[in-house]
C-alpha cells in the first residue's frame, strides 16, 4: 500500500521541486519508478513455476532420507556423538525393533561417511 | 560370630607363656580356607575412553532399560488394567501411570552457567554440604516431554536421575498431581550356596595413608597382624585362618596428598618436591605385601586415590605395587566392583555415589541411601548430573541386573549394618564400612550366615600419661 501512496507523493514533491531548481532526486525518481515496475512485473509469473515436477531423487538420494529418518525417530534415542550402525545395534540389543532394512544399507555402504555418520555428525558434539 | 571362633580356648594362655618348644615339635600350621572366587566386573571396565559425546544417551538407555521393568512393577502394584501413559498423550483428569526419569530442580545446585555469567557478577558459591532448600521441585521427564509434580511425593528423598513410576491425574495448571509411586524394587537374586563352615570376608576402607597425622597406622599394623596370624595364640590364630579374603573399599590414600598446591605455587619452588602420593603408595605396597603373601586381597580405588576421576573408576595399576604385584592374590578391582565367593554375591562402592546422594537430598544414614539406591536398582542415580561418569552410549552399567548377597559401600562416617529382604525373598546384607583412618573399625562378614560385625583395633594415642596398651575389642 506504501508503494502505491508514494508515488504520488514524489510526484508532487518533484512537481514542486522542479519549478525552483533541477535536483539529482529528479534522476533518482525514474529509475526507482521502472525498478518499481520490473518488480510488479515479476510478482505475477513467479507463482506457475512451482506446478513444474521436481525432478525425481536418486536411489542413493532416496536411501540418505531414510536414515535421515531413522537419526530423526525419537525411539531409538539421541543420534549424536554416535554412528548410525552403533544406534541401531542399541535399539536392537533394547529390544526396540529397528527395521532390517536400516541395518542392511548401514552394511552395504560402510566406507561412505554419509551413511555411516548421523545428521549432525559436522557440528561439534 | 568371628569372636566365638577366636575365642580364647582353655588353658590357651599357658601356650603362650609356657617355654619355647625343642627343636622336632612341628609347629601347628593353620591352613586357610580357600574359596572359590569369580570377578564379575568386567561392565565396569572401559576400552576405549572417547568423551566425545554427549551425556544424553546415559539418560535414554537407562530410560529403554529401566521402562519394561517399571511397566511391570506399575501393573503389579495398581492393578493390570492400569493405563500407562506416555507424556505427549496425558489427558486431563484422567487417572493414569506415567514411567520416567526424576529431575530435581534445586535453588542451591551450583550452575557453571551461572557462575561464568558476567551479568550477573557472581563470585563461585563456596562448596556446602547440602543442597536442598524449600523451593526444590520434582520434574519427571520422559523421551519427549517433561511435567511438574506434586502431591503425594516427597520432594527431599529423591535425587536427579532416579527412575520410577508414577499414578496420579494431571490437573489443570499442567502440572501433575501424585497419588503414588513405585521404583523399580530388588532385582531377582540367584540363590546361594549353603556352605557348612563359618568363612569370613574383610571388608575395611578409607586407610587414609600418606596422611598427615598417623593415628591409625598402629591399628593398621595390628589389623594386617592379626589376618596373617602373626597375633595371638592357637584360638586367635585358627580364627584368622577362617577369613577367606580382605576386600579394601576405597581411599587408601588420605585427601591430603591431594596436593593442589603444586599446580598454584611457582615452578621453581615445587620442582624438587615429590608428590605425596608417591611416600603414600609407597606405604601401601609395604603393608599390602604383607598382606598379600597370606591372604587374596581385592583392592578398589576411591575418591583420592590416584586413578581416574570419573566413575567406573578403573583399577589402580599394577606399576604402583611393585612388591606386591608380583603375588598372584592381589587382585586390583574397579570401583564399584562385583565378585562372587563361594556362591555369595557382593557388590559395593568406595562411597562416592552415596556421599553425592546425601548432599543432593535429606537423607543423612549411609545405610538409608545404600538402601534407597538397591531399592531403585541404581547403583548412582546422580552420576552424570552431579557425580562425574564416562559418556556410556550402549547399557548403563550401573543398573542393578541381578541383586546382590552383600551390598556395600565404603568411607562411611561409622559402621552400620542391616539385612533386608525383598518382595521376592531376596536376602540383601547392606554395610557401610566405617572409615578406618577415623574409627580404626573393619567389618567382618559371615559368608555362611550373611552376618557382618565390626571389629575395633583401639590403642591409645601418644598424648596419655600412661604407658600405651593395646587392645583387640570384638
Amino acid at each position: 500500500m506504501s508503494v502505491e501512496n508514494t508515488p504520488s507523493l514524489s510526484v508532487c514533491l518533484s512537481a514542486m521541486t522542479a519549478k525552483r531548481a533541477a535536483l539529482i532526486t529528479d534522476s533518482y525518481k525514474v529509475v526507482k519508478r521502472s525498478r518499481r515496475e520490473e518488480k510488479r512485473e515479476k510478482r505475477a509469473p513467479s507463482p506457475p513455476q512451482k506446478d513444474t515436477e521436481p525432478r525425481p531423487l536418486t536411489a542413493r538420494e532416496i536411501e540418505l532420507q531414510e536414515l535421515r529418518q531413522f537419526d530423526q525417530d525419537w525411539r531409538y534415542g539421541p543420534c549424536t556423538g554416535i554412528s548410525r550402525l552403533q544406534r541401531w545395534e542399541r535399539a536392537a540389543q533394547h529390544g526396540l525393533n529397528p527395521p532390517q532394512e536400516i541395518r542392511d544399507m548401514l552394511l552395504s555402504a560402510d566406507t561412505d561417511p554419509d551413511y555411516t555418520h548421523c545428521l549432525w555428525s559436522d557440528y561439534p558434539l | 560370630m568371628f569372636s566365638e571362633v577366636s575365642a580364647p580356648q582353655e588353658g590357651s594362655c599357658s601356650l603362650l607363656l609356657c617355654r619355647p618348644g625343642s627343636e622336632d615339635q612341628e609347629p601347628s600350621v593353620f591352613d586357610r580356607v580357600k574359596p572359590a572366587y569369580s570377578p564379575c566386573s568386567e561392565r565396569f571396565k572401559l576400552g576405549e575412553r572417547s568423551f566425545n559425546r554427549q551425556y544424553a544417551h546415559i539418560y535414554a538407555t537407562r530410560l529403554m532399560q529401566m521402562s519394561p521393568l517399571l511397566t511391570e512393577r506399575a501393573q503389579q502394584k495398581w492393578g493390570a488394567d492400569v493405563r500407562i501413559r506416555k507424556l505427549c498423550d496425558l489427558q486431563m483428569g484422567e487417572q493414569c501411570c506415567i514411567v520416567g526419569t526424576l529431575f530435581k530442580h534445586m535453588e542451591l545446585q551450583p550452575s557453571i552457567l551461572k557462575e561464568i555469567s558476567e551479568e550477573h557478577n557472581l563470585l563461585p558459591q563456596p562448596p556446602r554440604t547440602r543442597y536442598i532448600s524449600e523451593s526444590d521441585e520434582l520434574i519427571l521427564e520422559d523421551e519427549l516431554q517433561r511435567i511438574k509434580l506434586e502431591g503425594n511425593i516427597d520432594v527431599d528423598k529423591f535425587v536427579t536421575g532416579s527412575v520410577i513410576a508414577i499414578y496420579g491425574a494431571e490437573k489443570n495448571d499442567g502440572k501433575f498431581t501424585v497419588d503414588d509411586f513405585c521404583t523399580a524394587d530388588l532385582p531377582p537374586q540367584a540363590p546361594r550356596t549353603t556352605l557348612s563352615s563359618d568363612r569370613f570376608v574383610l571388608l575395611l576402607s578409607g586407610l587414609g595413608l600418606g596422611g598427615s597425622h598417623a593415628d591409625s597406622m598402629l591399628a593398621l599394623q595390628l589389623l594386617v597382624d592379626m589376618v596373617t596370624g602373626h597375633l595371638g595364640d592357637q584360638g586367635e590364630q585358627s580364627g584368622a585362618s577362617t577369613i577367606s579374603r580382605v576386600l579394601l573399599a576405597g581411599n587408601l590414600l588420605s585427601q591430603s596428598t591431594q596436593d593442589k598446591d603444586a599446580s598454584t605455587k611457582a615452578k621453581y619452588l615445587t620442582k624438587k618436591t615429590q608428590a605425596g602420593t608417591v611416600d603414600a603408595m609407597r606405604l601401601l605396597d609395604e603393608m599390602l605385601m604383607q598382606l598379600v603373601s597370606s591372604v587374596p586381597v581385592d583392592v578398589m580405588p576411591g575418591q583420592y586415590d590416584p586413578t581416574n576421576y570419573t566413575l567406573p573408576q578403573q583399577p589402580l595399576h599394577h606399576c604402583m605395587f611393585p612388591l606386591s604385584s608380583s603375588y598372584p592374590t592381589l587382585q586390583l578391582a574397579s570401583n564399584p566392583h562385583q565378585a562372587t565367593l563361594d556362591g555369595v554375591r557382593i557388590l559395593g562402592t568406595s562411597g562416592q555415589n552415596v556421599k553425592d546422594i546425601q548432599k543432593y537430598s535429606s537423607m543423612d544414614s549411609h545405610l538409608e541411601i545404600l538402601e534407597n539406591t538397591l531399592r531403585l536398582r541404581h547403583l548412582a542415580p546422580t552420576a552424570p548430573d552431579t557425580l562425574g561418569c564416562y559418556p556410556f552410549y550402549l547399557k548403563d552399567p550401573f543398573i542393578l541386573e541381578e541383586c546382590p548377597h552383600v551390598y556395600f559401600s565404603g568411607n562411611a562416617p561409622s559402621y552400620q549394618a542391616k539385612r533386608i529382604t525383598g518382595a521376592e525373598g531376596q536376602e540383601v546384607l547392606l554395610v557401610a564400612i566405617p572409615e578406618f583412618s577415623s574409627t580404626q573399625t573393619a567389618c567382618l562378614v559371615n559368608l555362611r550366615t550373611l552376618e557382618c560385625e565390626p571389629i575395633r583395633f583401639s590403642s591409645f594415642s601418644a598424648g596419655d600419661d600412661e604407658e600405651s596398651e593395646m587392645n583387640i575389642s570384638h
